[in-house]
């Protein structure tokens, strides 16, 4: 099991957002995660990449326990995250919003940082490998574009692609279709589910689009409350009548 | 009237500038590139001329193979005519004297900063660290003039030479020491525009703009903003000693709150972000310090009771208040410009069959897109 939730709870105040949520992801999955506005979904993308602390409860990861890490050790482990949000850095171009990411930069050091021959052939293979991402995500005529710029989509786009140059071994991606184009929506998560095929990269995505995500998702959590109401296949969430009842409204 | 003799005056200003320049593009470093609101940027400078009157006073006799004579109190004039000797008689002394004090100057303040910051950035935000540096500051500035033996209390200490004082030539030396101050400033300024142009400084940009979100993306922030204050911090302490060399005397008056303010001012009057700029607001302040020291002297011997001083203050708040409400980027605007990625992508392109990219020239002006139409919507 690449991620394992044991028990997870989050009190904000007197609130709780969320309460007592264990589950699985398996490694090479895609898992969606949904649940009607504000049944904590993006909280508990939060407690895992260590953007918020956890109240109580365990987040082991590839066997490791990272609860209570901070998001800059999480990212380190291997877990990058999208946001509900579009959360770039929006006076950066999309090329400086790709690299910021990568790990392990020489230059990043203030040692080093002034002399640039000690960095920038190595600065030179994260931008090719930069392209390439881009390529993919057919942002690449947009390098130098600020990202302020982008369209919606592209936004979302550039963000996914932002996580991957962390090397991810699982991705969090918090509605990554929110307020874009149907048919671009689809789009997105076709580039998502390459993600999986061409680079192995495990996914945990919390989508609204029930009708796309369940073309893609081997497996669908449904939280309800802060709980985990309930756990199955596309078709078994789909015909679940308690989800449909507090999901669906039937 | 008065006479102004324009040779010194040149001088006198580009001193300044020099001196100013390092004091901005330190604040520069830490706030416009950073996002660290530097409140105390007083304490940094006063750290390095505390450090010059210290070393003048106490370490060069020792590197003259003299004794040293307590420069505070009754023993003052022989305290100085002790410097004077030396810095007239044994140059080499107060050369070796002189580099000591910027590598103490650089390290303590160096120190301090880092210390300061990445506790306070570990507990708290970035404004809890202005104000701990703002009132910090303040403390130390009223610690030290307390302090008898440290740099002769409120009376200030004497004797901080002028490193060319053995050329007995006011006009030369001082033309040296001119270049001095234009050459370290130059330094500075070639190192924070590698420094800004770089993975640490698009990593700092990045901080400044979401600090959560780069925190998100694996970057251990405190660190980096520590380390940012630290250069900046050392950098601030070469232009503390450089001041005091230039006043010739050390007293904590002058590192008041004041002093940051005038720091703030030509950075955010120059272009935030922008290292030209810093350079730019430290000329420009230069230049109307020097006119308000003039104007200061002709108002008094015209027998007018405004103090000068005032006059200052409020042409600085003006300019402060102005430039944040209709240029809040400075004079001189940051440009986009990181690292050599973009050329290298550029070349890649071009090098392959793919369709031409948007061109424009990378310093401004907005992007013009063609081609790759699908991913966009309308
Ligand atoms: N930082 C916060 N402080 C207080 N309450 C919060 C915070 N974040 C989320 N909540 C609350 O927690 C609950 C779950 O929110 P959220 O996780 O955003 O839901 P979802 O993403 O499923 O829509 C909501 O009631 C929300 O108001
Ligand atoms: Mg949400």
């Amino acid at each position: 099991m690449l991620l394992e939730l044991k028990h997870l709870r989050k009190d904000f105040g007197g609130l709780r957002a969320v309460d007592d949520v264990s589950l699985n992801v398996p490694e090479g999955a895609i898992i969606g995660l949904i649940g009607p506005n504000g049944s904590g979904k993006s909280t508990l993308i939060n407690l895992i990449a260590g953007t918020i602390d956890l109240t109580a409860g365990q987040v082991i990861f590839a066997g490791e326990d990272i609860s209570g890490l901070s998001a800059d050790a999480v990212f380190h482990k291997g877990i990058a995250r999208g946001y509900q949000e579009p959360t770039l850095y929006f006076k950066m171009t999309v090329l400086d919003n790709l690299l910021l990411p990568v790990k392990g930069q020489r230059g990043e050091r203030p040692w080093y940082a002034p002399r640039w021959s000690t960095w920038q052939r190595e600065e030179r293979a994260h931008a090719l490998a930069a392209m390439e991402v881009l390529r993919q995500v057919q942002l690449l005529p947009y390098y130098d574009t600020l990202a302020s710029d982008l369209s919606g989509g592209q936004m979302k786009l550039l963000e996914i692609a932002r996580a991957l140059m962390g090397a991810p071994k699982l991705l969090l991606l918090d509605e990554p279709t929110a307020g874009v184009a149907p048919k671009l929506a689809y789009d997105i998560f076709r580039q998502i589910a390459r993600l999986r095929d061409d680079h192995g990269i495990t996914l945990l995505i919390v989508e609204h689009r029930l009708e796309i995500l369940f073309d893609f998702v081997d497996y669908v959590y449904v939280m309800h409350l802060g709980n985990l109401l309930a756990g199955g296949s596309a078709a078994e969430i789909s015909d679940h009548a308690t989800v449909r009842e507090v999901y669906f409204g039937d | 009237m008065i006479n102004i003799d324009i040779g010194a005056t040149a001088i006198a200003i580009l001193t300044l500038f020099g001196i100013y320049s390092l004091m901005a593009i330190s604040l520069n470093l830490e706030y416009g590139i950073a996002g660290v609101p530097n409140f105390g940027q007083a304490l940094f400078v006063s750290i390095g001329a505390y450090t010059a009157g210290i070393t003048y006073t106490r370490v060069l006799p020792l590197l003259a193979g003299l004794e040293s004579v307590h420069p505070c109190g009754p023993t003052m004039g022989q305290a100085l005519q002790l410097r004077s000797e030396i810095m007239a008689a044994q140059p080499l002394a107060g050369f070796i004297n002189l580099g000591l004090t910027f590598l103490i100057a650089a390290i303590v303040s160096g120190a301090v900063g880092f210390a300061v910051s990445y506790v306070t950035l570990r507990l708290k935000e970035e404004w809890f660290l202005a104000l701990v540096l703002l009132v910090g500051g303040e403390t130390v500035r009223i610690v030290v003039r307390g302090a008898d033996d440290f740099i002769c209390s409120h009376n200030g200490i004497s004797g901080v030479a002028q490193p060319f004082y053995f050329l007995r030539d006011p006009h030369s030396s001082s033309l040296l020491f001119m270049l001095l101050c234009l050459a370290l400033a130059l330094v500075a300024y070639v190192y924070s525009q590698r420094l800004a142009h770089s993975p640490y400084g698009r990593m700092l940009k990045g901080l400044r703009e979401n600090e959560d979100v780069t925190r998100g993306l694996g970057k251990g922030i405190s660190l980096a903003r520590a380390q940012i204050m630290l250069i900046g911090s050392a950098i601030a302490a070469v232009g503390g000693v450089l001041f005091a060399l230039n006043t010739g005397f050390v007293n904590t008056n002058d590192y008041v709150v004041n002093l940051t303010l005038d720091i703030w001012v030509m950075v955010v009057l120059g272009g935030i972000g922008n290292n030209r700029g810093a350079l730019l607001g430290a000329a420009l302040i230069a230049i109307l310090d020097r006119f308000t020291q003039v104007g200061a002297i002709a108002l008094n011997m015209s027998g007018s009771e405004i103090e000068f001083n005032y006059v200052r203050f409020i042409a600085f708040g003006l300019i402060l208040l102005l430039m944040l409400r209709y240029r809040p980027t400075g004079l001189l605007p940051e440009s986009r410009l990181t690292t050599n990625a973009h050329d290298v992508v550029r070349r890649a392109i071009g090098a392959s069959n793919q369709p031409p990219t948007p061109s424009r020239h990378r310093d401004g002006g907005h992007p013009k897109h063609q081609g790759g139409g699908a991913m966009r919507e309308t």
